[in-house]
């Protein structure tokens, strides 16, 4: 699965919380994809997936979080999808 | 000291305008006179030309009273400026796609009309446009 953290440069809640929703997401699931993007680097492609605010959060290529999730919203997430794979 | 009518002739803008940015939060007179007129500060025409440089740039004058407030709160830096100008720009790509879907719905539907001499009853852009599933291809 495919985690995709969208983000502004120098975004204080990124920075705090980045560590802690990649962890939950690797502990969560084997082969877990943890990618970060610069919303700057990847404009177009922000804009397809619908992120409107930022931080916001993909996964498998679709918006799941358009606000930064708690970690254990992440975990029941990726549990959820893994359950309906 | 300037009048509301001064200001408003300083910042290009009616009175009715400022008026509206006070009652949004956006531009309080600095006081009034015995009479209940407005009076604004120097620094009301900065405030002025900042609202309309922010409204030419896509901000709601919402926006603007955040990033008023912004600039009063002490632990804010430029950053926060930035992500909120990033949310603006993704926010306007958004809209350009949704126009640009419409533009070539429009292109399509005059490709349709070639024969502009047919009766409003055959009229395709009407035929299409009143389609139950909203749809923009031209009707068959």
């Amino acid at each position: 699965m495919k985690v995709e953290l969208i983000y502004a440069p120098g975004c204080a809640e990124c920075i705090t919380s980045k560590a802690g929703l990649r962890s939950a997401a690797e502990a969560t699931l084997a082969g877990v994809e943890w990618t970060e993007i610069n919303v700057l680097d990847a404009l177009d492609y922000a804009v397809e997936l619908g992120v409107l605010t930022l931080p916001a959060l993909a996964i498998d290529g679709s918006l799941v979080f358009a606000a930064l999730p708690t970690p254990a919203q992440l975990r029941d997430e990726l549990l959820r999808r893994a359950c309906h794979d | 000291m300037l009048t509301i009518g001064k200001l408003a002739a300083a910042g290009e803008i009616s009175p009715d305008a400022l008026r509206y940015y006070e009652s949004e939060g956006l531009l309080v007179p600095t006081t009034r006179t015995a009479s209940g007129y407005r009076l604004y500060g120097e620094d009301a025409l900065r405030r002025v030309r900042f609202i309309q440089h922010a409204q030419a740039c896509g901000f709601t004058l919402a926006e603007i009273r955040e990033l008023l407030q912004l600039r009063q709160t002490d632990s804010a830096c430029c950053n926060d400026v930035r992500q909120r100008a990033i949310e603006k720009r993704l926010q306007l790509a958004v809209k350009i796609r949704s126009m640009q879907s419409m533009s070539a719905a429009l292109d399509r539907l005059i490709a349709e009309c070639a024969d502009g001499s047919q009766s409003v009853d055959d009229c395709p852009i009407l035929a299409a446009l009143e389609q139950i599933d909203g749809g923009t291809e031209p009707a068959r």
